[in-house]
């Protein structure tokens, strides 16, 4: 039975607060993610996204600040780049690039949180697992 | 050989107020980069096969910081030289252009979009050809999803990871490359793990490739890489709006924040 | 200021492939493919690309050193030479030539390498003699 993998690289200052106030509102969302928490959206690298995914996550979500909000100012900006040209990147390699998606969710978007994270589990399940597609 | 005498006679004109003009050089029956300091010298002046120039001129201006020097710039060249000079890597101010034209020939075994420069330079040797339609890059368009990771996963699984894409780039300057980093890509292996390396290096292209196909060229197994690249710089175009190696004034998409 | 490119074979494996050596202001710097070389055809694979990493690596010793007392002594060539030809030549008529070995390296020329086996053949009279790309 397929259990999709998906990593949270969730900012320490926005998206992370946002889903532990789903878990202290206990809301319910898919056991599927495993939540990493990094100091700023921004701190996320296409090299770790890669390996991340060579590690074995079908799904990679990064979720940081809305944009105004970010605690290191512009950390956000860098991720709002990277992440569209990353997924253009797996297009062209022949990775689907729905596996990688970027939200901004902020610390009193517990609700919020839980209905991404359904979203793309759904998404991620309807994918084959990614050690079919990387080998 | 209808641009070299015209571009030695550039070549010896501007050696009278440059230390130095960075030039291809022909002996021992080969060719290759040289920085010619005198006339007589430029006897030995060549055209093609073409190199990575801009890497050699910031190999010797970081040495030489003061001196002023000319280059012998195809299209490729200067846009490269114009994405180095935005990243602090060469200082334009000490540097004279000699443009260089590309024939018809050269710009379709590019298959280069701009086969000229004038961005940097008025003056341009050789007669500017048209731009060439890139059939490779069409003809994987129509590909689907499965259908492009089987042709990279067969194209990959040649490479001997001997980093001569990263290495023959002329806008690769990093001395800490990501690619050498056993954190994100797996070493031990060959070839190296799928994508890992390849995408690693192609993301670290955005807003600097500007489709010279030095990597391509220098690739033992063959990869056409310049087909991954320009794909990638064409996206580059339209999600960001930053044509590579175009405008001095443009800054690097991914350096800055966004206008808000 | 002097740049040049000198072109030359590669030193380690048997296929010979051409490439040219940076050579910047009397100091070997980097490594070119010799495009339009019959062998490599413009391309190197990693140690071509970094046969000039030796050249000037600081590992390299450039004086005679003699092992007294356990420390390595600075010596002159006179010195260091008399002491490897009485010791050999002790070696040798003691425990016959079999008991001498010579160990060569891809990066001495192909000279020096003539050179050694010629010693160690005709004037130790030993044909223990291998080379690093055996191992």
């Amino acid at each position: 039975m397929y259990k999709p993998r998906i990593i949270g690289y969730l900012c320490t200052y926005c998206s992370y607060p946002g889903a532990d106030l789903a878990g202290t509102a206990r809301l319910k969302y898919p056991p599927n993610v495993n939540i990493i928490r990094v100091l700023c959206s921004g701190r996320v690298s296409p090299e770790l996204i890669l390996r991340t995914f060579r590690e074995g996550a079908d799904g990679v979500l990064v979720a940081g600040c809305h944009f105004g909000d970010c605690h290191f100012i512009s950390g956000n900006h860098r991720t709002a780049k990277r992440i569209p040209i990353l997924k253009k990147i797996l297009e062209y390699a022949g990775i689907e690039p729905q596996r990688l998606r970027l939200e901004w969710i902020s610390a009193s978007e517990g609700e919020r949180f839980t209905e991404v994270v359904k979203e793309f589990t759904e998404t991620i399940r309807a994918l084959p697992p990614i050690k079919e597609v990387l080998g | 050989m209808k641009r070299l005498e015209p571009l030695k006679k550039v070549v010896a004109e501007a050696l009278g107020e440059l230390e130095g003009v960075v030039a291809l050089r022909a002996k021992w029956g080969g060719v290759a980069p040289h920085l010619f300091k005198g006339q007589e010298e430029l006897e030995e002046l060549a055209i093609a096969p073409k190199y990575p120039l801009p890497q050699t001129l910031r190999l010797i201006q970081r040495a030489h910081p003061e001196s002023r020097l000319g280059l012998v710039a195809r299209g490729c060249e200067e846009r490269g030289l114009i994405e180095m000079a935005k990243r602090n890597q060469i200082d334009l101010e000490r540097v004279k252009v000699i443009g260089l034209a590309c024939t018809a020939e050269e710009a379709q075994a590019c298959r280069c979009a701009k086969p000229y420069p004038g961005l940097l330079t008025d003056i341009v040797v050789g007669e500017k050809t048209e731009p060439v339609a890139n059939e490779l890059v069409e003809g994987f368009l129509s590909k689907s999803g499965e259908e492009r990771l089987q042709f990279w996963k067969k194209e990959f699984a040649k490479c001997i990871k001997c980093y001569g894409c990263r290495n023959a780039c002329p806008q690769c300057f990093c001395p800490e490359c990501t690619l050498e980093d056993a954190l994100w890509v797996e070493t031990g292996r060959i070839p190296p793990p799928f994508p890992s390396f390849h995408l690693v290096r192609a993301m670290h292209t955005v807003g600097k490739c500007v489709g010279c196909c030095e990597c391509e060229l220098s690739c033992p197994a063959h990869i056409p890489l310049t087909t991954l690249y320009t794909l990638i710089r064409r996206e580059v175009g339209e999600l960001f709006g930053y044509q590579t190696g175009e405008s001095l004034e443009a800054k690097p998409p991914l350096v800055l924040p966004m206008e808000m | 200021m002097e740049y040049r490119n000198v072109l030359t074979t590669c030193v380690y494996c048997g296929a010979g492939c051409g490439l040219y050596l940076e050579v910047l202001d009397g100091r070997v710097v980097g490594t070119l493919p010799a495009k339009g070389h019959p062998v490599s055809e413009g391309k190197l694979c990693i140690k071509g690309w970094n046969a000039h990493a030796f050249i000037h690596h600081p590992d390299r010793l450039t004086k005679p050193l003699i092992r007294r007392d356990g420390r390595f002594i600075e010596a002159s060539w006179d010195e260091a030479l008399d002491l490897v030809a009485e010791r050999l030549a002790a070696i040798r008529e003691k425990d016959g030539p079999e008991a001498i070995a010579a160990l060569s390296s891809a990066k001495a020329t192909n000279e020096e390498n003539y050179l050694l086996q010629k010693f160690t053949r005709a004037v130790l009279g030993t044909n223990n003699i291998d080379h690093c790309a055996r191992l």
